[in-house]
């Protein structure tokens, strides 16, 4: 078709042109149809054929599930009181998504809140810790002020916020910090911990402002107390914020369940107070039916610390002081019983047949080898007289002629070495030595028990050791006489009250509890060891105890029982104690560490105070005891609360306890 | 009365007569695909700002434009062709090497003039159709088919093409190549000169998208590829603009109710990505019909130029259309992951002035070719 050469003829050309121009016109037209057509195509497969899957696809970019945390159940006492309960507190938060500049913008936010700057590096941490848009607090319990200072500077500040929550709250402070607990925050190992139970991990769990359960009714009860986290259906834009709510697709959180435990909160914070800067613990118990009324220790530390996270320096003064106030003293340490176990000797002693009227001659001294001194010279003694002036003499004597088999199967009866089901963890076994312990525990290779070490034995000292429940358990199982009495903590979870362990009749004959009874009924009477101390001023209402003192070391010959010595060297002072002595119906035990003196000169007057509250709060009790009018007592002093209670005006004319002396010095420190 | 081959010339050049030969089914289309783009606009700014109020204004005022530069003589048009082609050059040169051009998007592809800011790169593309259409119609079909001085419209179309993709402006450079190279087709390009380019670019593209692109734009063509391997990075675009157009279905979720554009999560919601934003909110039956609209805009105009005596007439209309199809088609294609992400907008849909400009500046022209289809321009003699 070449012309190149031919000169062009105009029309034949422009027809040539025309007519190439409309064929590529037409082949142009059509592509362009078929290219609308491949498109209309593509459309059909992604818009109608597809359709449904984009669809959810859409529908999962536009609603976003924001976790409610659900409100934590309260811990209530047995009167409805709240023992741990939530309290609206004002936050600042950030959300990560929504800032461009964390640094920058934490110094805005440091500006107006000052105290986040030393905090940074742990907000930064949870900041990037957290997952995609979720809002982390950066600070937590604002003031009125500071919250509108955040309020107002919130335009300024994208992705800060200031909202309100619920933070936990224990309204009496440290008074039921062991018993109860406290929350803190979720760290890796309480999650590796959940999985280890086998436990399904929560995801309301990974939110940053949930708090687990971490010591007494707020960790075994966690689950229960915890509740179940609501979905918030949220709208949100391609950024994450939220853009509405909806309330048809979304699901409110469940609360977690009140538990209501046994405690009293009256007796209790009566027993913080009356122990002051005092370290011990007191329980109370109903021994009819196990209630535990009061099961305090102290020094107690303030669980509201917790909930929003100690400062360093703070929980290092916790843990360094040497009252440890960490430490559940009533569940967890363990110490001496010292002579509050000699009505369990006693009680061995008749179980295998010793007469109670038997008389033994206490000459100041028990001589196995050495001389084991007694605290006084007490003459001719019966087993009642024996628990009333807690002569030593007479339990080591009984203590040697047994060995140290049947006091411990006599013990455990009672209720030592073992745990109670309480529904709380922590607690400590302790420790009642015999012949089988010697045995898998020998003493420099030697397995076998020494007569020798019997007459410490007998007196609650050496190698046996006790927690504060479990005297109490005791003592309740005394007072009560017929059943083998079991604590009971929970009361009921979520308004379903919690089964009561059935009480089994208690393996040993009435006639030998009154024994025992007797004699601790004299204790408190005048020319007991704790009579000055243990007179309620409550009438005819009274109260039997027993004195107990736990060596800490060896004192010199004719020391004063630690009296002068250094805090740490003094002795541990017991008290156990029920009351009324005719109608028992409730039992107690206390321990003062290190007291000094005797068991009834730190113990007793607190027992004596707690004591008094728990008659008082008993309504029957109370209309007897106004019926009858509160008899003064011989001696008036002993109401001198105040006085008497000031560690440091130990009356030092108090009838002194038990001098025990034992084979081996040890350290009556808590174990665990 | 109809205008024909025969009514007197002095007759063809009254005003009402000429008014009366404007195509109104290319205006009534044109004004459905611009109202449609205001509408949508108007959902995804949730109102009149940001987008639709100016989108109205500049679509009333350019549709004036249009019937005005309708009626100017293709003669007129004609004498301007290489003066516009080479202000437009001029403007793009200004961009590249003046201060006045300034950097958004990462492409230094806008103009500032003081009273008016520009995207040159869309005023070339329309130049460009004029100046072709004035070579072709002085030369021969054997020039058009195959000759060395296909090297003049060749260096015409090069030109603007390497100053754009230096910007870099990708999807801008591509489209004036292709304009280009439709003309050329259209002019009667020889088919052994296809193939070799056909062939040239097969051959030369993948190279060039390894060693040549910026990171950005390679990243673009590899996404296209694969989208699902980086959905939050650059595959995002086209995942939640396939996501819009799915849930959009065959009915879409209404007027304001599409959660994709409505909550942002549809990228350039307003201009490259609002084909899909339309099909979301008005499904297949919606976005099917724009694409009919858009193809009838193309066919008519393609005819038009069919039935014009000039052969400016003819390449100038259906260059212009066929600008107006690769924009649509590659649109098209982008958004509904057919093809790479470059950023060509949707005609007369996608919020923007400099293409509505130029678009509608060339829908002036195709009904000019039309109005004045019997107006023989004279071949090889200067006009000046």
């Amino acid at each position: 078709m070449s012309k190149k050469s031919e000169p062009s003829i105009f029309f034949s050309d422009a027809n040539e042109r025309q007519g190439s121009f409309l064929r590529r016109t037409l082949l142009f037209g059509g592509g362009t149809a078929l290219g609308v057509t491949v498109l209309s195509a593509r459309l059909g497969q992604i818009q109608v054929v597809q359709a449904a899957e984009y669809s959810t696809l859409a529908t999962e970019n536009q609603f976003n599930y924001r976790l409610v945390p659900p409100p934590r159940g309260r811990v209530l006492d047995r009167n409805g009181v709240v023992l741990a309960g939530n309290r609206p507190s004002f936050r600042v938060l950030v959300v990560r998504d929504e800032i461009d500049d964390l640094d920058q913008t934490l110094d805005y936010v440091g500006k107006i809140l000052p105290d986040t700057l030393e905090r940074r590096r742990a907000i930064i941490r949870d900041v990037n810790a957290a997952p995609r848009f979720s809002p982390v607090p950066v600070k937590s319990d604002l003031t009125w002020e500071e919250f509108s200072k955040v309020n107002l500077h919130a335009t300024e500040l994208p992705g800060v916020m200031a909202d309100m929550n619920e933070a936990r709250y224990y309204p009496h402070g440290g008074a039921f910090a062991h018993v109860v607990g406290y929350v803190a925050k979720v760290s890796a190992e309480d999650v590796d911990a959940m999985k280890d139970r086998g436990e399904d991990v929560p995801q309301v769990v990974f939110n940053p402002s949930y708090r687990i359960g971490r010591m007494g009714v707020e960790k075994a009860l966690d689950a229960q107390l915890r509740g179940e986290a609501g979905g918030n259906r949220v709208e949100v834009d391609a950024r994450g914020r939220v853009v509405a709510e909806d309330q048809a697709g979304s699901r409110p959180a469940v609360p977690g369940k009140d538990v209501v435990l046994t405690l009293d909160a009256d007796i209790q914070k009566r027993a913080l107070e009356v122990f002051g800067e005092e370290s011990g613990a007191c329980v109370v118990m109903d021994v009819r039916n196990g209630d535990i009324l009061c099961m305090s220790s102290a020094p107690a530390f303030d669980p509201n610390l917790f909930v929003s996270g100690v400062p360093s320096s703070i929980y290092r003064a916790w843990a360094d002081y040497e009252r440890r106030p960490l430490l559940d003293k009533a569940t967890t340490g363990t110490y001496a019983p010292g002579s509050t176990f000699k009505p369990v000797v006693g009680m061995a002693a008749m179980l295998r047949g010793a007469n109670p009227d038997r008389v033994i001659n206490c000459s100041g001294g028990y001589y196995l080898g050495r001389r084991f001194a007694c605290h006084a010279t007490h003459g001719a003694q019966t087993m009642r007289d024996a628990i009333k002036n807690s002569c030593n003499v007479y339990f080591m004597t009984l203590a040697v002629e047994m060995g140290p088999d049947p006091i411990a199967e006599t013990a455990r009866k009672f209720g030592f070495e073992q745990e109670f089901d309480i529904g709380i963890g922590g607690q400590s076994e302790g420790l009642v030595p015999d012949r089988a312990w010697r045995r898998r525990n020998p003493v420099g290779g030697d397995p076998n028990w020494y007569p020798g070490e019997n007459p410490s034995f007998g007196i609650g000292q050496g190698a046996v050791s006790v927690n504060a429940l479990q005297l109490a358990v005791y003592t309740a199982r005394l007072a009560n006489g017929r059943q083998n009495v079991l604590p009971r903590l929970i009361h009921s979870v979520g308004g379903v009250e919690q089964p009561r362990q059935a009480f089994q009749p208690l393996p040993f004959p009435e006639d030998r509890i009154q024994v025992l009874r007797d004699g601790m009924n004299a204790v408190t009477e005048a020319g007991g060891t704790a009579f000055r101390n243990s007179q309620l001023g409550l009438g005819a209402v009274r109260m039997a105890g027993k004195t107990g003192t736990a060596q800490v070391r060896n004192y010199g010959a004719g020391s004063r029982k630690g009296a002068g010595q250094p805090w740490a060297m003094k002795d541990h002072n017991l008290f156990i104690a029920y009351a009324p002595i005719d109608k028992p119906r409730y039992a107690m035990a206390v321990i003062i560490q290190h007291g000094g003196l005797g068991g009834g000169t730190a113990a007793a007057p607190r027992a004596r105070e707690v004591m008094r509250v728990t008659l008082l709060k008993d309504a029957e009790l109370r209309e007897r005891i106004e019926r009858n009018g509160f008899v003064e007592t011989e001696d008036p002093g002993a109401h001198d609360v105040p006085e008497s209670l000031a560690p440091a005006a130990a009356p030092p004319t108090a009838a002194p306890a038990a001098t025990p002396t034992g084979p081996r010095p040890y350290l009556s420190e808590p174990r665990g | 009365m109809t205008a024909s081959a025969l009514t007197r010339p002095g007759q063809r050049d009254r005003l009402s007569e000429k008014i009366t030969e404007i195509d109104w089914r290319l205006v009534i289309l044109l004004a459905v695909v611009g109202g449609t783009g205001a509408m949508m606009l108007y959902s995804v700014g949730g109102g009149w700002s940001p987008w639709a109020a100016d989108h109205v204004i500049r679509f009333s005022v350019m549709t004036v434009v249009m019937l005005g530069l309708a009626l100017i003589d293709l003669k007129w048009w004609f004498r301007a062709a290489y003066p516009l082609y080479g202000l437009f050059l001029l403007l793009v040169l200004m961009t590249e090497f003046t201060p006045l051009g300034y950097t958004a998007g990462g492409a230094r592809n806008w103009l500032n003039l003081g009273f008016i800011r520009l995207q040159p790169a869309e005023f070339i593309k329309f130049g460009l159709v004029l100046a072709l259409a004035r070579w072709y119609h002085a030369h021969s079909a054997q020039d058009a088919r195959l000759s060395w001085k296909l090297l003049i419209p060749a260096a015409m179309v090069g030109v603007p093409f390497l100053l754009v993709a230096k910007q870099p402006d990708l999807g801008s450079a591509m489209l004036i190549a292709l304009t280009g190279a439709a003309i050329m087709f259209l002019a009667g390009l020889s088919w052994r000169i296809i193939a070799v380019g056909v062939g040239a670019a097969v051959a030369i593209i993948p190279p060039f998208v390894m060693f040549v692109m910026h990171d950005y734009q390679r990243n673009r063509v590899l996404t296209f590829l694969n989208p699902e391997a980086d959905p939050a990075g650059t595959g995002y675009n086209i995942i939640q603009s396939k996501i819009a157009l799915g849930s959009g279905g065959l009915l879409g979720r209404g007027f304001g109710l599409g959660s994709q554009s409505q909550l942002e999560f549809l990228p350039e919601r307003h201009t490259d990505f609002i084909f899909s934003a339309l099909s979301e909110e008005f499904g297949f039956v919606g976005s099917f019909t724009i694409l009919l609209c858009y193809a009838a805009i193309v066919l008519i105009s393609l005819r038009i130029a069919s039935l014009s005596y000039s052969h400016f007439g003819r390449l100038a209309a259906a260059g212009i259309a066929s600008t107006f199809a690769l924009f649509i088609l590659i649109n098209g294609a982008m958004v509904m992951g057919l093809a790479p992400v470059v950023g060509v907008p949707m005609p007369l849909l996608s919020y923007g002035g400099s293409s509505m400009m130029t678009l509608m500046i060339g829908f002036g022209l195709i009904m000019a070719v039309r109005v004045h289809r019997y107006s023989e321009l004279p071949k090889g003699q200067a006009l000046f």
